[in-house]
């Protein structure tokens, strides 16, 4: 028990409870810095819940008590990480918590029912949950928000069941249970009248799958015609590496744009945009140098935080908010600190691993599991894999075509759509450069993109002799998957096929089904 | 009633892809192209030359090794078609043109590809970009679409002409097949109808798995007769439906629907008629291929069309077909595992519940029905319960 990394039995710590037994000794300093960002965390918590209509909203929206679950996430998150690791993590994590903090706060002042400050809700264009926000980089009086990410999206993670009662809610209503149940939860969420009502306008868009794209129409269904609140449809190629798309996309950003400014009388405002472009090239700069750091046999910036962060930075702040490219070149200079001290993220590292696939959001912190049970590295993952492309910093025509190439390549559906090239033969590309012996393929069992290739991942995989992982799992529902029988699926792999033991035994088997 | 003269040869042309009609045009050196989706512009891949079949895969049995490649939740029709691939079912094909119509029909196609399933040595696959919201942007990238997909391959590979005139020769030809079919579906109107919904499914969809030159004397012949027909003196239902939702060509799935009792009097299915067999109107002040596209585009009844307007144009639809082909009731149907009807079903069902007043019976089926109890009970329980409405003087 102490300072040096793996010196924890870290399953012990569970308690088939919801929380766990107690927090983790990371050695003097780190448990200190540690507790430290746990107390900011409770100051975000507690600087939230002071305000009077954050209150109401706890009562009105039955999502909202997952909130109360954050530091429990983080901890989860950050299990066993020490030295630049944890300050990394802590980093992302807690900035991630801050902007949803600030978001929440946003939402509920603007909502009908919470604060319904009319005037802040004029300014406040609604975003679809997973959409690149690319098409608000131009507009610094407007507030472009999402109301799935908080209430469905970061609930999932907060809490394994936090939307099993919209999952029910939408079958009841006569949805199937084989769709995804992502789009299907917000599709929930929206027949049950159980999002904020705010904004002059919405964007919606064809994000992931076809999942997506129809349960906007349940969703614009409410909005338009019951809320009044009207949407646009931004309808994102799906064969986005083809040049003969490309034009479409872009008159779909500038209609788009077109849009929010009749809708909001506001101007589009170039100067901010390339302002903002600026700061996505400065992220894009520093998440290459990241994953170049990967590809070492020291990697740095890596699991579930690291998926988390770039998630939220590449698509809800595109730009927009300093604070993220500050924290960039913080991690940045963590990471090449930790590069040159040759600074190990686990006890030992057996195997490096490409996390291939869409992950299970109620079992995020997956990634920091198989580094501390089983030693494999989760070197990158294919949500973290997006767009490379440095955008144009003073060409307006470019920059159209930039933000319709940034909306098309948004996360997940950059994979899921596009051909199978993007999905199957770019990760074989990355193992090697990667230098992987192991892909962890999550099979998301509705995802019917990945489904759809799951002969031909197992035929080349077979081919180029890497060992192919596969974890099933249901995306937002563990009643139909647990955590523990993703877990079993990979402890299988490992004993029967690699004839390993754990590096931390207690980690195999974890009483976490009533957990957080 | 009478059998149709011609209707065991349109079944029997129905139980195999590659047909006795596909094989005279094959041996006439036309070039076979096959797809699968009802957004592709159909008169495109009839240009002289060249004719198109719709894939599907009649007798369907095992299919295991689709479901190994692509897991038991894609939905039926796109593993049996790459069954059905995999077994060389679709060798007599030229090429394949898909649109990304849905995940499951594009990794459908993709698999095909990627497994070398077809033989010939010039095969090519065209995947296309469909717009999804029907305006003037959508029509711009369809006619790039149809043009750098299906045109230009089409002459690139095997010669054939793509000109304004032959475009407009193969629209005037898919008219004259929409004509028949129509006509041939105005019968269903009658209240003693002279065509059963199963009969005019069979028709209908043989003129999109056969080359539709070659069947236009039959259909011809079987308008005809139609006008002659007698129908039965006993009412030969119990109550009328609009068949409406996903891909349907199989054919015991009317034939079971009718049997419970029920009449399909309207086809608003990929496969049936409504919108893909209304005619396509051309003028000569623009190009033909604008026409062609903006015609798919507007009357496209695909659930993958997501902007509001469309959505609700869509139950509109359904409600102008139950209107107009006097129907008591209408059936939402999906092949299981489909994604977009999952949706459009579920927001279907309430909408024509509710805000139209049908009653609404609301499935998910498997690709081959077959004799499915299931199917058939629930379809009874629909009957009765529509009946019990229209005695109690109840809703429509």
């Amino acid at each position: 028990m102490g300072r040096e990394i793996g010196s924890e039995p870290l399953g012990n710590f569970y308690t088939n409870g919801k929380v766990r037994k107690r927090r983790e000794w990371r050695g003097v300093r780190d448990t200190l810095y540690d507790y430290t960002r746990w107390l900011h965390i409770m100051g975000i918590l507690a600087k939230f819940i002071v305000k009077p209509r954050n209150i109401k909203a706890f009562f009105r929206y039955r999502w909202m008590s997952n909130y109360l679950a954050v530091p429990m996430m983080v901890d989860r998150h950050t299990q066993g990480l020490r030295g630049p690791q944890l300050r990394i993590a802590h980093l992302q994590l807690d900035l991630v918590a801050e902007d949803v903090a600030l978001l929440l706060d946003k939402l509920f002042r603007g909502d009908r029912r919470i604060g319904n400050d009319k005037a802040f809700s004029d300014k406040v264009v609604l975003m679809d949950e997973n959409e690149m926000t690319a098409v608000m980089m131009g507009f610094p009086t407007l507030k472009g928000l999402s109301r799935e990410s908080p209430s469905v999206y970061i609930s999932v993670l907060l809490n394994q069941y936090a939307v099993c009662h919209y999952l029910d809610t939408v079958q009841e209503y006569g949805l199937p249970g084989d769709v995804c149940p992502m789009p299907a939860a917000e599709a929930g969420m929206s027949i049950d009248d159980d999002f904020p009502v705010l904004g002059a306008c919405a964007i919606q868009c064809n994000t992931t799958c076809d999942g997506s794209l129809l349960s906007n129409g349940v969703i614009s269904k409410r909005l338009e015609l019951e809320d009044g609140i009207p949407c646009f449809q931004l309808a994102a190629p799906l064969r986005h590496r083809e040049d003969d798309v490309q034009e479409y996309a872009a008159q779909e950003i500038r209609n788009a744009i077109a849009f929010i400014e009749e809708k909001t009388g506001e101007k589009w405002d170039w100067d901010y945009y390339f302002e903002c472009a600026k700061r996505v090239n400065e992220s894009t700069r520093h998440r290459l140098e990241w994953l170049e750091i990967n590809k070492t046999d020291y990697p740095q910036v890596l699991g579930s935080s690291f998926a988390l962060y770039n998630e939220t930075n590449y698509m809800a702040i595109c730009g927009k908010m300093p604070a993220f490219v500050e924290a960039d070149r913080k991690i940045s200079a963590l990471a090449e600190q930790g590069y040159k001290n040759k600074t190990k993220v686990a006890k030992e590292y057996r195997h490096r691993a490409i996390i291939w696939g869409v992950q299970s959001h109620f079992y995020f912190d997956f990634l920091v599991w198989i580094q501390n049970c089983w030693g494999i590295l989760p070197l990158t993952d294919m949500l973290s894999m997006v767009s490379t492309r440095i955008l144009s910093e003073n060409d307006r025509e470019q920059a159209v075509y930039d933000m319709a190439w940034l909306t098309e390549n948004m996360i997940m559906r950059n994979r899921t759509h596009g051909g199978y090239k993007v999905l199957l033969d770019e990760l074989w590309e990355f193992c090697e450069e990667f230098r992987a012996d192991t892909v962890i393929l999550w099979e998301h069992i509705s995802c019917k993109a990945l489904d759809g290739m799951h002969g031909q991942f197992e035929e080349k995989a077979r081919e180029k002799g890497i060992h192919l992982i596969w974890v099933d799992h249901d995306l937002f529902d563990p009643r139909v998957i647990t955590r523990q029988e993703i877990r079993d699926q990979v402890n299988r792999y490992m004993r029967t096929v690699f004839r390993e033991e754990p590096l931390d035994p207690t980690l195999e088997v974890i009483h976490d089904e009533h957990s957080w | 009633m009478k059998d149709l003269k011609h209707l065991y040869y349109f079944e029997k042309l129905l139980e195999d892809a590659n047909n006795e009609l596909v094989r005279e045009a094959q041996a006439q050196g036309r070039k076979c192209v096959a797809t699968a989706c009802e957004n592709v512009p159909e008169p495109l891949l009839n240009l002289p030359g060249a004719f198109s079949v719709r894939l599907r895969a009649p007798r369907t049995g095992s299919i295991e090794m689709a479901t190994y490649y692509t897991t038991s939740f894609l939905c039926e029709y796109t593993r049996a078609l790459l069954e059905r691939a995999m077994e060389g079912g679709f060798n007599f094909t030229d090429c394949l043109i898909v649109p990304d119509g849905c995940t499951m029909l594009n990794r459908c196609a993709e698999n095909m590809e990627l497994l070398r399933t077809m033989p010939k040595e010039h095969f090519f696959y065209e995947y296309m970009e469909i717009p999804l919201k029907a305006d003037d942007n959508g029509l711009a990238l369809y006619k790039v679409q149809c043009q750098n997909h299906i045109l230009n391959p089409l002459h690139e590979k095997f010669g054939i002409d793509i000109s304004d005139a032959a475009i407009r020769e193969a629209v005037a030809q898919h008219n004259r097949v929409c004509e028949l079919v129509r006509q041939i579906g105005e019968y269903r109107k009658e209240e003693f109808p002279r065509i059963t919904g199963y009969e005019f499914h069979i028709l209908t969809m043989a003129t999109y798995a056969a080359p539709k030159d070659l069947l236009i004397d039959r259909l011809e012949e079987t308008l005809e007769e139609l006008k002659t027909r007698r129908p039965d003196e006993k009412k030969p239902y119990r109550a009328r439906v609009v068949l409406v939702g996903s891909e349907v060509d199989d054919v015991d799935v009317v034939r079971l629907i009718e049997d419970c009792g029920a009449y399909v009097c309207a086809d608003r299915f990929c496969y049936g008629s409504f919108p893909g067999r209304d005619c396509i109107e051309l003028t000569e002040d623009e190009d033909a291929l604008t026409q062609v596209c903006r015609q798919y585009l507007y009357r496209g009844q695909c659930p993958r069309y997501m902007n509001q307007n469309k959505i609700q144009e869509r139950r509109r639809y359904v409600d102008r077909l139950a209107l107009e082909y006097r129907a008591d009731g209408i059936i939402y149907q999906q092949v299981k595992f489909c994604d977009p009807w999952a949706y459009e079903r579920m927001v279907g069902t309430h909408v024509l519940r509710e805000d139209y007043r049908y009653p609404v019976l609301s499935i998910d089926r498997p690709y081959t029905t077959g004799n499915s109890g299931q199917l058939r009970t629930r379809v009874q329980a629909f009957m009765e319960s529509v009946e019990l409405k229209k005695l109690q003087g109840g809703v429509k």
